[in-house]
């Protein structure tokens, strides 16, 4: 069945989670809007496709290990007043790395659930706005004014007897321990400045930690490119162990090599683990060119990384494609908004479209984005095949490069951690979450493929649509311009 | 009238000053300061419970609001009795007041305000630095550090508001308000000592970091109650005082059933989790009453010195041998309430495997903070001793 999804977790400038499955009975639509700060509050839709769901539950857990198989009590999630098949909660997500969200429906063909994979980390820490800022300097001068104040008055009247005046002595030691506690008010203030400084540092480098690792690239032997990642935190290499990732739709890491400026080729090739920790791969022919480099893999606790970099190239005479490995070339992306395309050739003379209906795009909605694909004469395609296990693959690409999402039918979660959310569900979990983006094991694929995301803001984006037909992998490719 | 002496006015006013001395009832301010206080004491056991147990599912839990009832209570009663005490020329109050800022009132209503406005500054701070920084799951942060100095501000208060009272007393009312200053000088310590309760984990007690951190927090508060109060027990009430209320918790929290609304959950939490079996400050607080007694004719520095270094040694001697039963089998039960832990605890971590934690990585490193711990309990001694002779002459 098509119509499960698994979301690809790739998460350069999207975090947000789109995935579309099977809750036992209720195939489900369900976006999870990520908190920009964790722990932090994670917005939770629910949309019903096929039947009469009653209620709707959600919950968090660890994606596996501790944390795994201890949920807290449910949240029940709110039936919207004009749909009562959409239901929407918050959860609290209270730790970053690989979590899940557990979504439990009830309704009238029994009950169902399924797991949904997310990623969490903090996007991003906050400055204080200036009129809370300037509330706080106020607060602070009046308690600080305050507090050497009181020690003043403390010290010239406190110990007086009932209706005694205070003499010049009195005033003489005030004025001392005024000056004393202005120090002491000084010292604490540069103190609490510099914890401040500390925590925002500290938390800075969390939001650092969880930042797309660096690619590093070399090319050996003329086509030998190998790549390690390097994080964006110190700490990053000795806390996530490259050499340990797990595999994602069979390979380890899934590599798109985009030539820049126009996007106007594109390679999605597999590189294998090497030693230390390293990937590489002898590249196919290539022409010289500057190429960005998105490279998707997921760490043994589920949590997907996307290591970025760029790469400039000298012609390779490489390797003939072979495997899973697929390429593109055509038109550069376009340069100015309004140019999208609904249509796209194939080399085979079949053509593939976009079914995006009237009216724009828009940034921050969750969409169902279906592509029909026809054959030469313009009839539906008979002969589309399962790529890597799936219906199709898409990458939806920012034009200024800081948005790359890797998104299967099933959504925007990687099928390795999909299958760890699975393993704690009740009873049978492969039966309770069928078909996620798994391609049909018999029968004829159909000519459609339809992939839940969102963009993540407005601008311009092109959409890289990969199917495989007769043995060969064919991709279409849309500019879209969202607002 | 036959039979009756009539007595000069100067004298009359004495003795009736006296007798008010002597029977006076305590006045509703210091009762409205200690509420609050007491709000803030259970707001606080509660709500670090409550974060453990069923996670800050919302700003508005009880335990929140019973937090910052303590700031409103203390704030209205205190504004209004510095208003009422410039304003109105009549007040009793108006020449055992202090001057600030054109206002007149007793100086603990002054610092109380302090503390509640402090509260209220923290409030927003914390909030953005929530929205900021994500929701903290730890209790020393810069907003809870503010406010726990509004709190701590509203104590402090309250206890002076207590002594300029009971400096004025005697006799009966004397000893009424000196049961309020041991309560007042508990919750100052349960105060400093509990916002530290991330560094006196059971797991630290055999590092020489939890003992610093514990001769900077308590020592001071043992010695400035000895100082001002006349009761030779003093330093020993209160410590007692201080673990009947910590036990309190310890024992009460876990009647309630609870479990986390907030995830990822490690532990199977079905209870409100209390707070950990008290430090046994109770031993080195006896010894410190002994020899305080043994040591009254000294010079100050040097009864600073033995007490200090008495406090500290007495207190290694209890609790490292305690630290290790708190960790073994033995104390698995409702007395001492070790099986409990925030649910957000894996099962893999030191506290739930009852492992020490060696926060001193090397002997030179422990003897180093173990000799800057006796140096501490010696300043903080000193320091008490001298905050608790100054407490003794207030008067208003």
């Amino acid at each position: 069945m098509l119509g499960a999804a698994i979301p690809v977790l790739a998460h350069v400038g999207s975090p947000d989670v789109f995935y579309e499955g099977d809750a036992g009975p209720y195939h489900l639509f369900v976006t999870v809007r990520m908190p920009q700060v964790i722990p932090g509050v994670a917005e939770i839709q629910v949309r019903c496709e096929n039947g009469d769901v009653n209620s709707v539950q959600i919950v968090p857990l660890r994606l596996n290990g501790p944390g795994s198989n201890l949920p807290p009590t449910p949240d029940a999630a709110k039936v919207s007043k004009d749909d009562p098949q959409f239901f929407t909660g918050s959860l609290w997500l209270m730790e970053s790395g690989a979590l899940q969200v557990r979504v439990m429906v009830d309704g009238a063909k029994g009950k169902g659930e399924l797991s949904v994979p997310v990623a969490s980390f903090a996007q991003r820490t906050f400055p204080m706005e200036k009129p809370l800022a300037g509330l706080m300097v106020a607060m602070l001068l009046i308690l600080g004014i305050g507090v050497i104040s009181i020690a003043g008055a403390g010290a010239r009247e406190a110990s007086l007897e009932r209706g005694e005046a205070p003499g010049p002595s009195n005033a003489r030691r005030a004025r001392i321990v005024m000056v004393v506690t202005v120090i002491v008010v000084v010292g604490l203030l540069y103190l609490g400045k510099s914890w401040w400084a500390l925590e925002d540092s500290d938390y800075q480098g969390r939001v650092n930690f969880y930042k797309p690792p660096t690619a590093e690239t070399t090319l050996e032997n003329g086509n030998h490119l190998v790549i390690r990642a390097r994080g964006q935190n110190p700490k990053w290499s000795d806390r996530i162990n490259m050499g340990e990732v797990v595999p994602d739709h069979n390979h380890l890491m899934h590599l798109f090599l985009i030539e820049l400026p126009g996007m106007n080729r594109m390679w999605h090739l597999h590189p294998t683990l090497a030693e230390g920790g390293a990937f590489a791969d002898d590249l196919p022919n290539m022409p010289a060119g500057h190429y960005q480099v998105f490279a998707d893999v997921v760490d043994s606790r589920g949590f997907p990384w996307t290591l970025v970099g760029t790469v400039d190239l000298p012609e390779i005479n490489g390797k003939p494609l072979a495997g899973d490995d697929s390429t593109w070339s055509g038109e550069a992306i376009a340069s100015a908004p309004g140019k999208d395309n609904t249509v796209s050739q194939l080399p085979d003379g079949g053509r593939m479209i976009w079914e995006r209906g009237p009216g724009p795009l828009k940034a921050a909605t969750a969409m169902d984005f279906k592509f029909s694909v026809q054959d030469k004469d313009g009839k539906p395609a008979q002969d589309l095949e399962p790529y890597m296990g799936m219906a199709g693959h898409a990458e939806f690409v920012g034009s200024d490069l800081s948005v790359f999402a890797h998104v299967h039918p099933a959504g925007s979660v990687p099928m390795a951690s999909l299958e760890m959310a699975q393993a704690g569900l009740m009873g049978d979990g492969s039966s309770m979450q069928s078909g996620m983006a798994m391609a049909p094991a018999s029968g004829p694929m159909p000519a459609e493929v339809s992939f839940p995301y969102g963009f993540p803001k407005a601008g311009e984006y092109r959409i890289f649509v990969q199917v495989k037909r007769a043995g060969k992998v064919e991709t279409g490719v849309f500019d879209a311009s969202v607002q | 009238m036959a039979g009756t002496i009539s007595l000069q006015p100067p004298i009359q006013a004495r003795s009736i000053e006296r007798a008010y001395a002597e029977t006076a009832s305590i006045p509703w301010y210091i009762w409205c300061c200690m509420a609050s206080v007491l709000s803030a004491v259970v707001g606080s056991a509660w709500d670090i419970s409550w974060h453990e147990t069923v996670g800050r599912d919302t700003f508005w839990t009880p335990a929140h609001m019973m937090i910052y009832l303590s700031g409103v209570l203390a704030g209205i009663a205190c504004g209004y009795l510095i208003l009422s005490t410039t304003f109105q020329k009549d007040s009793r109050l108006r020449d055992v007041s202090v001057s600030m800022w054109g206002f007149r009132g007793p100086l603990g209503a002054f610092i109380c305000a302090w503390g509640a406005v402090a509260m209220i500054a923290a409030g927003p701070f914390d909030n953005w630095w929530h929205n900021s920084y994500g929701l903290d799951v730890k209790i020393l942060s810069p907003p809870h550090v503010l406010l726990a100095l509004g709190m701590t501000g509203i104590r402090f208060g309250a206890l002076v508001l207590v002594l300029a009272e009971m400096n004025r007393a005697e006799g009966a009312y004397y000893r009424k308000l000196e049961r309020m200053l041991f309560l007042a000088v508990v919750f100052l310590m349960g105060m400093t000592v509990g916002i530290m309760q991330e560094m006196t984990n059971r797991i630290l007690m055999h590092g020489a970091r939890f003992y610093l951190v514990m001769m900077i927090v308590a020592p001071i508060w043992i010695a400035t109650v000895a100082w001002v109060s006349k009761n030779r027990w003093a330093a020993t009430i209160m410590t007692a005082m201080w673990m009947a209320i910590h036990l309190a918790f310890v024992w009460i929290l876990p009647l309630f059933p609870a479990v986390p609304k907030l995830g990822p959950v490690y532990q199977n939490v079905t209870h409100l989790v209390p707070p950990d079996f008290p430090m046994l400050l109770i031993v080195p607080a006896i010894v410190f009453d002994l020899l305080r007694q043994q040591t009254a004719m000294w010079s100050r520095w040097k009864q600073a010195a033995t007490l200090g270094a008495a406090f500290l040694v007495s207190f290694v001697a209890v609790q490292w041998p305690f630290a290790d039963f708190l960790l073994s089998p033995a104390s698995r039960n409702r007395i001492f309430q070790t099986t409990n832990y925030p649910y957000f605890i894996p099962s893999t971590s030191p506290w739930v495997r009852n492992v020490f934690i060696h926060t001193d990585h090397t002997p030179g490193a422990f003897w180093l903070r173990m000799a800057i711990a006796l140096v501490a309990a010696i300043l903080m001694v000193r320091l008490g001793m001298a905050w608790g002779e100054w407490m003794r002459r207030i008067r208003r």
